[in-house]
């Protein structure tokens, strides 16, 4: 039975052993005398190597039973896949809503609001956020954010 | 080299440079204040609001965080004996049983003004080696330079992590990022995996933010949850110090603050390790010194100074290395020198030459950063303690709200921010598995120029033991070899302990 560390090094040998496999398919460069594959396969081929003495160390080694502190996975996944909504509705909605929408969310799933003042609380924490951001970087920085396509906003 | 640096200090002291160092010191403190944020986590949120502004107003902002967040993480090792940054972790040794003691106020001063003291002498450190070394490395070859980066990289795998082999991987996969998208030396598309966004490459700007807010962030969220640190004890501290008593309890212990200083440089000098290394390795020397030792850990000023001096005057040196090198001391350094790249300039030996009224501004930032952090904790002090109770629920969103706008900038594309969440995931992974951050980052960062640099190499003179015959190339070689070798001999001195120690519990 493989431990973290041996599927992180099944993973990474995987990932490095197929990388390696498309380094063949590259053409040499007529004006360069070593190809363009020829570092990438020095990298991949060592970090297979290493991975796979990881895995076969990991799966020879005794695993003393983890005594692990109980972590709280399940608000890790949850604001992952709230981020991850928040980047797909960035070039859909535009910053300012999207910001709103996911500082308020975030902010209510971390901490969540107990009555109408805790939810005026969060409506405010995230119109801050997104209209000081915007004013900031936008008006005073120059620095251009998305725009939504759908709201033109 | 004096009349430069004068004539940057009176540019820096104009309000264009001084507002933006003394936001970026405020900025360091309240950062290091906060338990959970780290310096890096600060620059990073301090990036975008450098891209809109010229390269030195920027840069000061950086160095001022830097060196703000060096010291701010005391606040809170005194206070709550919560480190605020790793960098203050043995602060927490003595400042807070002196706290405990019922002298907040000259426990957190102590720490101020050796950090004060400490950041200084690595000031002279920074301003007196950079130039010379620089000098040194213009006389390198892409041999030489590949093995500098070589050395590097093998030192950060053997140097942090429990795990040679897993520091080993984290480095390589660092590198394996580098080969995806294009050739740095002919620009030739490679290993795209069929992604246009790739084409170009990936910069390193998105997969540092990823890596290090992500995993930072959701680690903070999967042991603590988002309470906030709310203290009454923190509320009610006072923070009266007679200043002049203090700054003689530092003074008048010349060996100690000078001996913490010349540890932090070393340990800033080497790539990636930084502030956490440095203040653990001169407490521990500061005790080893001591003609009382066994009343550390119960309250002394001495093991505040020892901490707290090391890990300011770390930034003097960590600075050093990027600017005589190109080669980032450690994670905020390395946000530095995206911050560069963004501004078109290329670190590395030729920078103070090419740049030298920016390296010099450099220079002055980092000296006036210290009077205007200890200013700042002097005047608001009170107001940061507040700060430091923000709940996190509040404080992570806009955190990550301002990774992506840092991340979306660097090109106005989409691109980098799906980078960034890749990298997110990847970082917390890492994290999880026991996997080392810094020689990913490392790899990341040197991936190009290694491979640029062996390519020149070899397309001046095929003969690959040109690597290992040219003197000063052979000789990075033979260190990286003896610091691999130490890195063996050190893990696995440290499982023998650990089997040891096993074995008499039974």
């Amino acid at each position: 039975m493989l431990s973290r560390d041996g599927w992180g090094g099944l993973v990474a040998a995987a990932a490095s052993l197929l990388l390696f496999w498309l380094t063949l398919g590259l053409k040499d460069n007529p004006l360069v005398p070593i190809g363009p594959g020829f570092y990438p396969r020095i990298v991949l081929g060592l970090t297979a190597l290493l991975s796979l003495g990881l895995l076969v160390s990991d799966f020879f080694a005794k695993k003393p039973p983890r005594h692990e502190a109980r972590a709280n996975y399940f608000a890790v996944a949850l604001h992952f896949a709230v981020f991850g909504l928040y980047v797909a509705a960035l070039p859909a909605l535009g910053f300012r809503i999207a910001t709103f929408a996911y500082v308020a969310a975030a902010n209510a799933l971390m901490d969540r609001p107990r009555g109408a003042k805790g939810w005026a609380r969060v409506a405010l924490i995230a119109s801050a956020t997104a209209l000081a951001t915007w004013l900031v970087f936008e008006r005073e920085l120059l620095v251009l954010l998305p725009r939504g396509r759908w709201t033109d906003f | 080299m004096y009349e430069l640096l004068f004539a940057a200090i009176g540019n820096v002291a104009q309000a264009k440079y001084l507002v933006p160092l003394a936001c970026g010191t405020l900025a360091g403190v309240v950062g290091g204040a906060l338990p959970g944020v780290t310096i890096t986590m600060t620059i990073i949120v301090v990036l975008p609001f450098t891209f809109g502004l010229d390269p030195l107003q920027g840069l000061a902002a950086m160095t001022g965080v830097y060196v703000g967040g060096s010291a701010g993480g005391l606040i809170t090792a005194v206070l709550l004996g919560i480190p605020g940054t790793p960098s203050a972790i043995a602060t927490t040794f003595d400042g807070h049983p002196m706290a405990r003691k019922g002298e907040p106020g000259r426990a957190v001063w102590l720490g101020v003004w050796a950090s004060f003291f400490g950041g200084l002498l690595g000031g002279v450190f920074l301003i007196g080696a950079t130039e010379p070394l620089a000098r040194i490395a213009l006389e390198f070859g892409p041999w030489e330079f590949f093995s500098l980066f070589v050395l590097a990289l093998s030192m950060v795998a053997g140097l942090v992590g429990t795990s040679l082999l897993k520091g080993l991987i984290a480095g390589m996969l660092g590198l394996m990022v580098t080969v995806l998208g294009s050739d740095p030396v002919m620009g030739q598309e490679r290993l795209t995996l069929g992604i246009p966004a790739l084409a170009g490459g990936i910069d390193f700007l998105p997969v540092l933010i990823g890596v290090f807010a992500f995993s930072q962030i959701m680690g903070d969220l999967e042991r603590h949850g988002a309470a906030a640190h709310a203290s009454a004890a923190i509320r009610a501290a006072s923070l009266a110090a007679s200043q002049l008593k203090v700054i003689w309890e530092i003074l008048s212990r010349p060996f100690l603050l000078l001996w913490s200083s010349f540890i932090g440089v070393v340990i800033g000098v080497l790539p990636a390790i930084g502030g956490s290394a440095a203040n653990v390795m001169a407490y521990d020397q500061a005790k080893k010194f001591s003609r009382r030792p066994e009343k550390f850990g119960s309250g002394i000023p001495e093991g505040i100074v020892a901490s707290e001096s090391s890990n300011n005057a770390n930034v003097g040196g960590s600075l050093v290395t990027i600017m005589a090198f190109g080669i980032p001391g450690d994670a905020v350094t390395a946000v530095m020198l995206g911050a560069l790249t963004i501004h078109g300039i290329q670190s590395g030996p030729l920078f103070i030459s090419q740049n030298a009224q920016l390296a010099y501004g450099i220079f002055a930032a980092y000296l006036l950063a210290h009077p205007i952090m200890v200013l700042i904790l002097a005047v608001m002090a009170r107001w940061i303690l507040r700060i430091v109770t923000v709940p996190k629920a509040a404080l992570f969103p806009v955190v990550l709200v301002l990774c992506v706008i840092g991340a979306y900038a660097l090109n106005n594309t989409m691109a980098n921010v799906y980078i960034l969440l890749a990298f997110g995931l990847l970082g917390y992974a890492m994290v999880k598995s026991g996997f080392p951050l810094a020689p990913f980052i490392l790899g990341v960062i040197l991936g190009d120029q290694i491979e640029i640099n062996l390519v020149r190499a070899i397309m001046t003179d095929a003969n690959p033991w040109l690597f290992l015959t040219r003197p000063i190339s052979g000789g990075l070689l033979l260190a990286s070899i003896l610091s691999f070798a130490a890195a063996v001999w050190q893990h696995r001195r440290a499982k023998r302990r650990e089997g040891e120690s096993v074995e008499a519990d039974f």
